[in-house]
């Protein structure tokens, strides 16, 4: 069937919606945000509008550059590690019965509901000297004494990975539940192993959905803010945790824009990177 | 002994029975065609060959090998499946080349056979294009050259023409025949379509239920089917009711029928009659009366409906021999007694 | 959001809960439709609850007036919302309950009406420092709410109370110590003037305050969890994981009253007293209203009713007091106080805040 290009204006009606709710969700806030970045911040008070760049001035510091790339760093090692865990489970999982798969769907679905600070909470008895799982190890016989597994780069990880994982789950799973199970068969029957062919056909067919779903949980784990807090030391606060400092410690909006407009376009320019690099790859 | 031998191999999904109690000899070099409607078991025995599924009970014994506990991976076989499952982030080159690279083959070698086998289903210089640029034809040459690539003992195929147009599947059936007469490989087909396996098959198995119903030459399936089941399954044909009346004479439809016995003991069967076998002329005391309730003329033959009482017999003829019937005559039905087929219960 | 999970409720707002509460506002309980009436903006929650049970149906039968009281979100969001609605000239809470910095950040735009002191019956019994002054003198707030922040302690880990904010810094306390997050919320500068450099004043120049920022740099071995939840910090204090640290005295009351294993100690240092200020928005036209509210709560008998009932900390002078020497004690001390120095948290602010943050974080 040949779709035939959009002529009249009431052909664009079904854009309407998406449309409207983009400017409203997306445009307005976002274009607010670097307006308010360029205005003049007033310690006594707020801020008045004008057009400065003390707010990005501010922020082009080595301190501010360390800050930028530890974050950075967290998020994509969490995305990587959240998919490395969840593509070899999700395909697991889709060769399991329904009913088995709609239990482990609710399951994740239900670790979803909960909010990032239950999570930290958790996960910072889980990592405590007091009530955490080393006692476990000690009773087992594993370790001499309980020790805190917290705060540490190692806990700011696991949390965050915890964080993501149900969200990678979910999005890998309808592109592994509609993958062709021949595919793996095919690869099989020509002599490779179901880990061989694992690895250098399903994983290669689906790779589209995998840099996706790499960049989703890289930009969700850029927002994390509680979490490295919660669980890390000081050195490991993302960006994101500074500026909430700024905008709701410090009432200084034009900062905390400013930091946000430069978070937003640094992960914009990663992510059109790894789509520029991933397309140059297709092409050979 | 060399061949493929299916030994009692069942396999239960649960409560179902899906193949049950097979055996089936194979000799080298046979075209086999497993044949029956959806649901008869025909897949998960190949399937069970493939080593894509275990048998629950049974053995597969590849020339004298008893290959049962091998993983798909090491049985040496080439299969086409019915989605095809080409590799779509790979060239038709590297799709050919998949089994030589896992094997750990050079480059050189990769090359070679991959042009060889290009040359084989007739795409030379194919070997760059994606697959996703290929035709549906193209598609099916490029899983079967991938298949063969490593020279398998045994070549499966899943239905591997049902997503090609009439057209095209009938020009593929002679194709993949012809290739697998080249080769003299052992090839197994799955498919539910009669004029397929009678096209490409030394050997067609027909199964029902999970059981094997009939194996046997296609024209001895056609001409001589063991059942009713076989006998409607394969191609079109007359299924009418006999029996020994009286005298000790075979009647259908209350007519004798001289030279036809039954065998010993049995009073009432089926009788098979292929409709090109049912000769059509003048009414008559040594005839079937009937009348003639519709006549299609498609050229090539004339299918002419005959009604007799209540039961409806068809006859085909070609254009030559047409009988000079019209809608509403009463006709008098021929029954050669030699090509009718007298039909186990 | 951090409150969701504290066992108890948080008393104090100037943490600022975030965006969370600030979408939570305006929620006014109407006491009784009366001719007078006057809106009062008190900090959501804990407060909010005491003060509609405690004292606003008293104040109402007593004078006549009656309240509407305002939930008000924390940070300087109400400051925010204050500000703008002042310049179209509404006013969303006649009189509100301000943190100190907010009310200086509110006096450089003379949000607060100045207060007329000699309708205040009391006025010469509050402590200066519950006086909040415009620079030419004008008054711009009144005392309404004070709390301590003190050196609190594990009782299993620390068998000896620790006596003075020097414990920061021993080293026999690394990694052991939990600490606010924040320059303006710690008040960590002042304790180190007050420690090792003779007093708060010494924060008056740039040299001092590095001097300040230089030693403070000294106890970051020691910090185990800078903490802007407190109940973060709480459940860490009675578990004994983090067995040292600064936190509220009048919660760390509560959970000794619960059983924990925990104490408060008045180091010799004095404890910090941060506190919260009655303003008037310049937009109410309620001023008699507003007046007879700060007289009211400024009387000694209602600064003993919130100390008992709310446990606040008195802002009058402790002879004029009716509170027993025992319920004093559980709210305040005679140890001469920390009092921060919020001027450098208007003036110096981002400067300040810079530094701090490249100290913890660095």
């Amino acid at each position: 069937m040949r779709r035939e290009a959009p002529k009249s204006f009431a052909d664009y009606t079904p854009l309407l919606f998406p449309g409207l709710m983009l400017v409203v969700f997306f445009v307005v806030p976002f274009s607010t945000m670097i307006a308010v970045s360029f205005f003049k911040r007033n310690p006594a008070g707020f801020y008045t509008p004008d057009f400065v760049i003390d707010n990005y001035a501010r922020f082009l510091t080595t301190f501010f550059a360390g800050v930028l790339g530890f974050s950075l760093m967290l998020a994509v090692l969490v995305a990587v590690c959240c998919v490395s865990i969840a593509f070899p489970f999700t395909y697991l999982l889709t060769k399991r019965s329904r009913r088995a798969q709609t239990l482990w769907l609710v399951g994740l679905l239900s670790v979803l509901s909960l909010s990032e600070v239950i999570i930290g909470f958790a996960w910072s008895t889980l990592f405590s000297q007091t009530a955490g799982i080393t006692n476990l190890f000690v009773a087992l016989g594993l370790m001499d004494k309980p020790v805190a597994l917290l705060p540490t780069f190692g806990a700011v990880l696991a949390g965050m990975i915890y964080q993501a994982l149900p969200y990678t789950i979910l999005v890998l799973y309808p592109a592994l539940v509609r993958l062709d199970p021949t595919l793996l068969e095919a690869a099989r029957t020509l002599g490779a192993s179901p880990v061989k062919a694992f690895f250098n056909v399903v994983t290669p067919a689906l790779r589209n959905t995998i840099v996706a779903t790499l960049i989703m949980v890289f930009v969700f784990a850029l927002g994390s803010y509680l979490l490295p807090q919660i669980l890390g030391r000081p050195r490991h606060w993302t960006l994101s945790v500074l500026i909430t400092d700024q905008a709701i410690y410090q009432s200084n909006m034009p900062f905390a824009a400013a930091m946000a407009v430069f978070l937003v376009l640094i992960s914009l320019a990663l992510v059109g990177l790894t789509l520029l690099v991933g397309r140059r790859e297709n092409a050979l | 002994m060399s061949g493929l031998d299916i030994n009692a191999i069942t396999k239960a999904f649960g409560n179902f029975i899906a193949v049950d109690n097979v055996r089936l000899n194979v000799p080298h070099g046979t075209f086999v065609c497993l044949l029956g409607p959806s649901g008869c078991g025909k897949t998960t025995l190949l399937r069970m060959i493939a080593g894509l599924e275990e048998p629950t009970s049974g053995a597969i014994v590849l020339d004298g090998e008893d290959i049962t506990p091998l993983p798909t991976h090491k049985r040496n076989l080439g299969m086409v499946f019915q989605s095809l499952a080409l590799f779509p982030h790979l060239s038709v080159g590297d799709n050919i080349a998949y089994a030589l690279r896992i094997r750990g083959a050079s480059k050189e070698e990769q090359k070679k056979r991959v042009d060889e086998l290009l040359t084989l289903i007739h795409l030379p210089g194919f070997a760059d294009r994606p697959v996703a640029k290929l035709s549906g034809g193209q598609r099916q040459r490029v899983a079967i050259a991938r298949a063969l690539a490593l020279s398998p003992k045994l070549f499966l195929l899943d239905e591997p023409l049902s997503a090609l147009d009439a057209k095209l599947r009938e020009a593929m059936q002679v194709e993949l025949r012809q290739l697998q007469q080249r080769l003299g490989i052992t090839t197994i087909v799955v498919t539910h379509d009669q004029r397929e396996a009678m096209t490409m098959a030394d050997l067609v198995v027909v199964m029902g239920h999970g059981r094997i119903l009939q194996a046997a030459p296609p024209i001895e399936i056609y001409r001589k089917p063991a059942d009713a089941f076989v006998a409607d399954f394969i191609g079109i044909t007359n299924l009418l009711p006999a029996e020994v009346d009286s005298a000790g004479r075979t009647t259908i439809l209350g007519t004798a029928i001289p030279g036809l016995a039954m065998p010993a003991g049995v009073t009432r069967a089926s009788v098979s009659i292929r409709p090109e076998d049912v000769h059509l002329g003048q009414p008559g005391s040594r005839a079937i009366t009937g009348q003639v309730t519709f006549v299609r003329d498609l050229g090539g033959t004339i299918e002419t409906f005959v009604e007799v009482g209540s039961t409806s017999i068809i006859a085909v003829a070609t254009p030559r021999e047409r009988p000079n019937v019209s809608v509403g005559a009463k006709v008098g039905v021929t029954l050669p007694p030699e090509s009718c087929v007298v039909l186990g219960s | 959001m951090n409150r969701l999970i504290s066992t108890q409720v948080s008393r104090r707002s100037v943490l600022g809960a975030g965006l969370a509460t600030a979408g939570v506002l305006a929620m006014p309980s109407i006491l009784r439709a009366q001719d007078k009436s006057l809106k009062v903006g008190v900090y959501g929650g804990y407060f909010k609850k005491s003060f509609d049970e405690h004292v606003f149906p008293d104040f109402t039968k007593a004078t006549g007036i009656a309240v509407e009281s305002v939930a008000e979100p924390t940070g300087e969001a109400w400051l925010v919302q204050l500000e703008q609605a002042a310049k179209a000239g509404q006013a969303p809470a006649d009189l509100s309950m301000m943190s100190q910095t907010s009310t200086l950040k509110g006096q450089s735009t003379e949000l607060w009406t100045p207060l007329d002191t000699s309708k205040f019956k009391h006025y010469g019994d509050l402590l200066p420092r519950f006086i909040n002054k415009y620079p030419d003198g004008r008054v711009a707030g009144i005392g309404a709410v004070a709390w301590w922040i003190t050196l609190v302690s594990n009782t299993d880990v620390y068998k000896e109370a620790p006596t003075s904010w020097a414990a920061f810094w021993d080293k026999a306390n690394e990694d052991k110590l939990g600490l606010l997050a924040l320059a303006s919320n710690s008040f960590l500068l002042e304790v180190t003037a007050k420690t090792f450099m003779g007093g708060t004043n010494a924060l008056d120049t740039e040299e001092g305050l590095n001097k300040a920022f230089e030693k403070l740099a000294e106890v970051k071995p020691n910090v185990r969890l800078w903490y802007r939840d407190e109940a973060q910090f709480e459940q860490a204090l009675k578990s004994g994981e983090i067995p040292m640290g600064q936190y509220y005295h009048d919660v760390t009351g509560l959970a000794i009253a619960d059983g924990f294993h925990v104490r408060t100690t008045f180091p010799k240092e004095g404890g910090i007293q941060d506190s919260g200020n009655w303003v008037l928005s310049r937009a109410s036209t309620k001023v008699d209203e507003a007046h007879a509210f700060i007289d009211y709560m400024s009387q000694p008998s209602m600064q003993g009713v919130m100390s008992r009932k709310v446990g606040t900390t008195p802002t009058l002078k402790k002879e004029v007091l009716d509170l027993t020497p025992a319920e004093f004690a559980s709210v305040s001390s005679d140890i001469e106080p920390i009092i921060p120095r919020y001027d450098l948290y208007t003036s110096k602010a981002d400067w300040i805040n810079q530094k701090w943050t490249e100290l913890i974080v660095g």
